[in-house]
């Protein structure tokens, strides 16, 4: 047996004896003790005998009832109000006096003279109840603070707008101008109601308003775009103007392109004076394009006007429907049309399409 | 900064390539008009013999009332005029013209001489500065000063519209007068605006349906002179008449003439049942169309006089169907709700009017010969018996008021369902059948 072991298994002894003798021994745990007393079975039913079968109650003593005859005590102000100064009337009634009953007297029929009523001269304040009163509104203006200038009289409805015509007293001219009325453009309609169509005095709902058009955003006072997005914006648009210019050949001027909105305008324009209400069906098949071209004032040169082609229909009907178109340009540029003068050159000569499709009778 | 300078770069690529597309002109697209009347002047008519003025008044009149009648017209009124017309061979004063917004302009000369009446007149757009189409000159009697007035409007509505004018037409009807319960009807005949009527036939016996031939020259009619429902034929110019041999049925009625004239369609009553047939009025010969249980009547024929559209029950209600002028199966073309009746067919051909009743009301409407695109053009009480104008533009139709003082009057709509108006009669009228142009 060699030393080590000798001296291992001394050492497990020893340590094993010192376990058994209290080693790992630890500290106990704090804890509360109550004492519990213990009871007897018949003591635990003593206990909850009365709460599980109460006892039953024969007879409850009746509280005493309040005397019959009770004095009528008027309350005093001090029982209802507080203590400040109190209304003087309301007197109470006497409640062994009973009213005397009065026959019913029919009302009388009211007078139906076309007469304001006549409000009785009596302070209600004092009997009425004391109820909240309607409220009463705000009375308002009916005649304008400021005296309202003369409304023009209206202007007659015309396609073509057109000033008033009146003699001129002041220049002594033997063939006088004859007067004659103010004209506006007339409202008109391009949907169709029949008669079996009408509204039968229905309620309708309103119309959705319009969308209003976005404004542009409009730049802050004081604050100045940038020296860098200037330049090179600048210098960009110098460099598309220069690749423009070299291909205009004539001199007038150019400008931007046209843009949606100075197109819509034009169009609009047209279309206000293409009447199509006395074309036949056939021209009304007829899709013309027309060109003209445009003297600097924007108005439309007459001579210039000419039927490019057509599609949808015969000859005759194309004709009809070109002369309707004709009658648009000629009516609605007799005053110039509305066109940017520094974009002459890109609206000098137009090419208009009139199509129908939508204006056609079914 | 180089992106943002690739970027300006590009964007100036860009405007330089736009403005190269610039090169041909501004293109702009125009789809929505304006349907208003047309603006029209004619001044009354240049008197270029002793006494001619007055007819010359009369003329612009009824050409001006004939155009302004059709709706799509509007006449400016004389005392907006700034200049006036003198002398037919006068140049006109455009810009005058102009001022007052008179797109058209009519100017004309008359000149009398014994009974006979010469008129020419010239159309001129007013904005465009040139004559639409050449002068024209119509010569006639004093006593047919309304027909040369008439035909001068149909000119000028053909100029503008691009397509044939009705007003030299005539209309026959039934003249109805007396109370409701007691009322006398009679043929009568009248211009297409309710003047010159005349009278047919006497009130002694009930008429109904009259329709005119493709000439004008003839009118059938539905008569119970004996007591049960015949069919007659009567000549417009000598006024006689003669009963149309349809059979040995004791009920005949809802004639119509074809296209070419010698042929009848009607509505014939045989043994409770009540079929379409044809008659020959070359050969008497008569051929049977319809062979079913139901109630077949009220045919007109296509233009073309391929087929006809009529009336039948056979599905349960009443609703129209077209079938080949010889017979045949029918094909059903109305299946809206309510009951359909009375087609005619338009003298274009693309359009059909009939008479519907739908909730308790009646209306007059249109629809594709196939069908679709139904379209009611008026409702009340009671409207019935539409007839085209010649150019397939207009409906006539009757219409009868509620109560017991109920009355029957002639009106006249659009297409498009506008320009409802009355026909103004003399009497009460219904069953209108309006006339082809008169030569």
């Amino acid at each position: 047996m060699n030393t080590g072991q000798v001296i291992s298994g001394l050492g497990h002894i020893g340590l094993i004896g010192w376990a058994f003798l209290g080693a790992f021994k630890a500290e106990p745990l704090p804890f509360d003790v109550t004492a519990v007393s213990v009871i007897s079975g018949a003591e635990f039913d003593a206990l909850y005998a009365p709460q599980s079968q109460p006892e039953t109650v024969t007879q409850v003593a009746m509280p005493p009832e309040p005397a019959t005859e009770i004095e009528a005590v008027a309350p005093t102000v001090e029982d209802t109000l507080p203590a400040t100064e109190a209304p003087e009337t309301v007197a109470e009634p006497d409640p062994e006096i009973l009213p005397e009953v009065q026959p019913v007297v029919p009302t009388p029929a009211p007078d139906l003279a076309d007469s304001d009523p006549v409000i009785p001269n009596q302070d209600f304040a004092v009997a009425a109840p004391d109820l909240s009163t309607r409220p009463v509104p705000r009375p308002s203006e009916r005649v304008a603070p400021e005296p309202v200038a003369i409304p023009e009289p209206d202007a007659r409805p015309d396609p073509v707008e057109q000033e008033a015509v009146t003699p001129d007293e002041s220049t002594e001219v033997e063939t006088t101008a004859e007067e004659t009325e103010a004209t506006a453009p007339e409202e008109a309609t391009t949907e169709i109601v029949t008669e079996a169509e009408e509204p039968s005095g229905t309620m309708t709902t309103s119309l959705r308003p319009p969308r209003s058009r976005p404004t542009p955003p409009v730049r802050q006072a004081g604050e100045a775009p940038s020296a860098t997005d200037n330049a090179d914006v600048l210098a960009a648009l110098q460099s598309a103007e220069v690749a423009q210019s070299d291909t205009q050949p004539s001199a007038a001027p150019a400008g931007p392109p046209m843009s949606a909105g100075e197109k819509d305008t034009l169009r609009v324009a047209v279309s206000s004076c293409w009447n199509v209400g006395s074309l036949s069906s056939d021209a009304l098949n007829t899709t013309v394009v027309v060109g003209v071209a445009m003297d600097e004032a924007a108005r439309p040169v007459t001579a210039s006007i000419r039927m490019l082609s057509f599609s949808g229909g015969t000859e005759a009907a194309a004709r009809q429907a070109y002369e309707a178109a004709r009658r648009a340009i000629i009516r609605c540029g007799a005053k110039g049309y509305e066109l940017p003068p520094e974009k002459y050159a890109h609206w000098k000569d137009i090419e208009m399409t009139f199509n129908p499709e939508r204006m056609r009778i079914k | 900064m180089r992106m943002m300078r690739a970027l300006l770069t590009g964007f100036s690529l860009v405007l330089a390539t736009a403005a190269v597309a610039q090169q041909g002109p501004l293109r702009i697209e125009i789809t929505e008009g304006v349907i208003e009347p047309l603006p029209f002047a004619v001044p009354d008519f240049v008197p270029e013999t002793q006494g001619s003025a007055e007819i010359g008044r009369q003329i612009a009149r009824v050409i001006a009332q004939d155009l302004t009648g059709t709706g799509l017209f509007r006449e400016l009124p004389s005392t907006a005029f700034i200049s006036q017309v003198n002398s037919f061979q006068a140049p006109v004063q455009y810009p005058d013209w102009k001022a007052i917004n008179a797109q058209a302009l009519i100017t004309g000369a008359v000149a009398v001489t014994g009974n006979q009446v010469s008129v020419k007149f010239r159309l001129f757009d007013v904005f465009s500065g040139a004559e639409m189409g050449n002068g024209l000159q119509f010569n006639g009697t004093t006593d047919g000063v309304r027909r040369i007035a008439h035909k001068v409007a149909d000119a000028v509505y053909s100029r503008i519209t691009g397509e044939g004018g009705y007003f030299d037409s005539r209309v026959v009807y039934v003249s109805e007068s007396g109370p409701k319960g007691d009322r006398r009807k009679r043929l009568a005949i009248m211009d297409y605006d309710g003047a010159n009527t005349q009278y047919l036939t006497g009130s002694d016996a009930l008429v109904l349906a009259p329709r005119f031939s493709p000439t004008g020259d003839r009118v059938l009619y539905t008569s119970y002179e004996t007591g049960s429902p015949r069919i007659y034929v009567l000549d417009v110019g000598t006024v006689s008449r003669r009963v149309l041999e349809t059979g040995n049925a004791t009920m005949s009625f809802a004639p119509r003439f074809a296209p070419d004239g010698q042929t009848v369609v009607y509505s014939l009553v045989n043994g409770g049942n009540t079929d379409i047939f044809r008659l020959s009025l070359g050969n008497g010969q008569t051929t049977r169309l319809t062979r079913a249980p139901s109630i077949e009547t009220a045919p007109s024929f296509s233009p073309d006089g391929s087929q006809i559209v009529f009336e039948s029950d056979r599905s349960g209600t009443q609703q129209l169907y077209i079938m080949a002028a010889n017979g045949g199966e029918a094909r059903r073309i109305s299946f809206g709700t309510g009951r359909y009746g009375t087609p005619v067919w338009s003298p274009r051909g693309d359009l059909i009017a009939f008479t519907k009743q739908s909730r308790g009301r009646f209306h007059i409407g249109v629809m594709r010969t196939d069908g679709s695109e139904e379209r009611l053009l008026t409702a009340s009480f009671l409207d019935e018996g539409p007839t085209w104008s010649p150019n397939g533009r207009v409906i006539m139709f009757h219409r009868v008021t509620q109560g017991a003082a109920g009355r029957s009057t002639l009106y006249s709509v659009d297409i498009t369902g506008r320009n409802l108006r009355p026909v103004q009669t003399p009497e009460g009228g219904s069953d209108p059948a309006w006339g082809p142009l008169q030569r």
